[in-house]
C-alpha cells in the first residue's frame, strides 16, 4: 500500500469516527436534556 | 477495526480479477456498492407494496361512510404501520439504494469507503422490518398511535410496544451507518480533480442529507429510548402524573421529524437536477446556487419543528418565529424550482419517461409546497390541524414528490444498471396512469380537510362521502398502476441493448463506463474533468 493510500485510509477512519461521535453526542445529549428537565 | 475500500482494493489486487459470488452468498456477504444498491432498491420496492396494501385497506374502509371492513383499532394500526413502512422502509431505503449505486460512479470512486459497514447497514433493515411486521400478529395488535408515537397514547400499545421501539432503533442505526458511509465516501474517495463544487447535484444533495441523518436520527433514537424507560423502568420523562411533560416528546420528535421530511425530499431534488438537464440538452442552470439552496433548506429544517405543534399552545413570539422561519424555506425552494424551469427554458426538450416523472415532480411537489405554506400560517393552521388538508399536503410532497423522483431515477439509470433499454411505451403508461390517479387520490383531500374532516378516523359524516369515494377509486387505480412498473422491471432485459451513454446528452462520470456497469468500476481514479469536458 502506498503512502497516499495509507493516508487516505487514515482520513476515512478519522471522518467515520468523527461522524459516529457526533451521532452519539446527539443521542446522549437529548436524553440528558430530558433527564435535566424531568 | 473498520474495513475501508483501500483494504478491499488491496486484497482485490492480490487476487485474480473476479465477478460476483454465485448464489445466496453473493447477496448475504456482498461488499460491492452495486449489489448493495440493488438489495436496497428491491427491499424498498417490496416495502412499497406492503405499505401500499395497507393504504388500500385504509382507502377501502373510507370508500363509504360507516364501518365497512375492519375494526377501528386495526384501522389505526394500518395508518401507523403504513406511515412507518413508507417512510423508513420504502422512501429512505430507495434513496440509499440509488446513492449506493450511483455515488461511487459519479465521483469516480471504486466503491463506498466502508464496504463491510455498508453490508451491515442494509442487512439490519430486513431484521427491523421483520420485527415491525411481526407486531401485526401480537396480542394487542400492531402499534396504533400514529407514526409520531405520541405519549401517553403510545404507552397503551400492547405487547408490540418494545418491538416497535427496538425496530425504530434498528432503522435509525441502519440510517446512521449509511449516512456515515456516504459522508466518508464523498469527502475522501472523489477522483483527484472532482472538486466539491463540481460534484453532481445528486451527490451534493445526498451529502447534505447524510449530515441531516447524522444529526436527527439519534434524536429519534433518544426519544424512543425515553419512551421505553417510561414504560418499563419507572421514569417519567413524558408522563404528567410523574412530573414529566408529554409535550416535550412532541418537541423532540419534531426536531427529528421535520428534517426527516427534507431527508426524503433533498435526494429527490438531486435526482431531478440530474434528469432535467439531460432531457433539456442544457447544463443545469445555477448549479452553485442549487448547492447553496439545498444547504439553506437543510439549515432551516432545524429551526421550524414547532410548526407541527401550533395547537399545543405556545407563546405568541414562538408562533411568530416558527411561522416566519417556515415561510423562509419557500425562498431556497423557489430558487430550485426557478433553476429547473430556467434549465428547461429554450432547451431542446424531449419527454422520455424519466423526464415526464421529473416534470410531474416539479409541478406536483410545488402544489405540496404551496399547501405547506398555508399550513405554516399559525392562525390558519389552527383550523387545518389534524384535518385531511394535512394528509393531502404531505402526500403531495411524498408521493408525486419523493416517489415520482425515485421512479424517474429508476427509469433514468435502469439502462446503465441492466445494459438494456426498458419498455418506453409501458413506462409512459406507468407515468400517465400514476399521475392521473395520484391527483384523483390526493387532490380531493384538500377539500375534505377544508370542510373539516379529521384525519385518522375510520368513519365520517355523510357530507364527506363523494370526495372520499373519489380518493378511494384513485388509490386503487394508483396501486394497480404500479404493477406496470413491476412488469417493466421483470422485462428490463428484453429491450434493445443500451449504449454506454444511454441518453443523447447526459453529463457525469457514470456515463463513461460501459452499460451494464461492470462489477468493479474506477479501480484507478478517472480524470473527472477530462471526462466531463468530453461531453461538452
Amino acid at each position: 500500500m502506498t503512502g497516499a493510500e495509507e493516508q487516505r485510509k487514515r482520513k476515512i477512519r478519522r471522518t467515520a469516527l468523527i461522524m459516529a461521535a457526533i451521532a452519539v453526542a446527539f443521542y446522549v445529549g437529548f436524553i440528558l436534556m430530558g433527564v435535566l428537565r424531568a | 477495526m473498520a474495513t475501508t475500500a483501500a483494504d478491499a482494493l488491496e486484497s482485490h489486487d492480490t487476487h485474480e480479477h473476479h465477478g460476483p459470488e454465485k448464489g445466496l452468498k453473493r447477496w448475504l456477504f456482498t461488499t460491492n456498492h452495486k449489489d448493495i444498491g440493488t438489495l436496497y432498491l428491491v427491499f424498498s420496492l417490496v416495502m412499497f407494496f406492503i405499505g401500499g396494501s395497507m393504504a388500500l385497506i385504509i382507502r377501502s374502509e373510507l370508500m363509504h361512510p360507516g364501518l365497512q371492513f375492519v375494526h377501528p383499532e386495526f384501522f389505526n394500526s394500518m395508518t401507523t404501520m403504513h406511515a412507518l413502512i413508507m417512510v423508513f422502509g420504502a422512501v429512505m431505503p430507495a434513496f440509499v439504494g440509488l446513492a449506493n449505486w450511483m455515488i461511487p460512479m459519479m465521483i469516480g470512486a471504486p466503491d463506498m469507503a466502508l464496504p463491510r459497514m455498508n453490508n451491515w447497514s442494509f442487512w439490519i433493515l430486513p431484521v427491523a422490518f421483520g420485527i415491525l411486521l411481526s407486531t401485526l400478529f401480537m396480542p394487542g395488535g400492531a402499534p396504533a398511535s400514529g407514526w409520531t408515537m405520541y405519549p401517553p397514547l403510545v404507552l397503551q400499545t400492547g405487547d408490540a410496544f418494545p418491538f416497535l421501539i427496538f425496530s425504530v432503533h434498528l432503522m435509525g442505526l441502519s440510517s446512521i451507518m449509511g449516512a456515515i458511509n456516504i459522508i466518508v465516501t464523498v469527502l475522501n474517495m472523489r477522483a483527484p480533480d472532482m472538486w466539491l463544487l463540481k460534484m453532481p447535484m445528486f451527490v451534493w444533495t445526498w451529502l447534505i442529507t447524510a449530515y441531516l441523518l447524522i444529526a436527527v436520527m439519534p434524536v429519534l433514537a433518544g426519544a424512543v429510548t425515553m419512551l421505553l424507560t417510561d414504560q418499563f423502568f419507572g421514569t417519567s420523562f413524558f408522563l404528567a402524573a410523574g412530573g414529566g411533560d408529554p409535550v416535550m416528546f412532541q418537541h423532540i420528535f419534531w426536531f427529528f421529524g421535520h428534517p426527516e421530511v427534507y431527508i426524503m425530499i433533498l435526494p429527490a431534488f438531486g435526482v431531478v437536477s440530474e434528469i432535467i438537464p439531460t432531457f433539456s440538452r442544457k447544463p443545469l442552470f445555477g448549479h452553485d446556487s442549487m448547492v447553496y439552496a439545498a444547504s439553506s433548506i437543510a439549515f432551516l429544517s432545524f429551526i421550524v419543528w414547532a410548526h407541527h405543534m401550533f395547537t399545543v399552545g405556545m407563546p405568541l413570539s414562538g408562533q411568530l418565529f416558527f411561522m416566519f422561519a417556515t415561510m423562509l424555506i419557500a425562498v431556497p425552494t423557489g430558487v430550485k424550482v426557478f433553476n429547473w424551469v430556467a434549465t428547461m427554458w429554450r432547451g431542446a426538450m424531449t419527454f422520455e419517461t424519466p423526464m415526464l416523472f421529473s416534470l410531474a415532480f416539479v409541478f406536483l411537489f410545488t402544489i405540496g409546497g404551496f399547501s405547506g405554506l398555508m399550513l405554516a400560517i399559525a392562525p390558519a393552521d389552527i383550523q387545518y390541524h389534524d384535518s385531511y388538508f394535512v394528509v393531502a399536503h404531505f402526500h403531495y410532497v411524498l408521493v408525486p414528490g419523493s416517489i415520482f423522483a425515485i421512479f424517474a431515477a429508476a427509469y433514468y439509470w435502469l439502462p446503465k444498471w441492466t445494459g438494456y433499454m426498458y419498455n418506453e411505451t409501458a413506462g409512459k403508461w406507468h407515468f400517465w396512469l400514476s399521475t392521473i390517479f395520484v391527483n384523483l387520490t390526493f387532490f380531493p383531500m384538500h377539500f375534505l380537510g377544508l370542510a373539516g374532516m379529521p384525519r385518522r378516523i375510520p368513519d365520517y359524516s355523510t357530507q364527506f362521502a363523494d370526495f372520499n369515494f373519489m380518493a378511494s377509486v384513485g388509490a386503487l387505480g394508483f396501486g394497480l398502476s404500479q404493477l406496470i412498473f413491476v412488469y417493466i422491471l421483470l422485462t428490463a432485459k428484453r429491450g434493445e441493448k443500451a449504449t454506454d451513454r444511454v441518453w443523447e446528452a447526459p453529463r457525469g462520470l457514470e456515463w463513461t463506463v460501459p452499460s451494464p456497469a461492470p462489477y468493479h468500476t474506477f479501480t484507478t481514479p478517472p480524470k473527472a474533468r477530462i471526462a466531463q469536458e468530453s461531453f461538452e
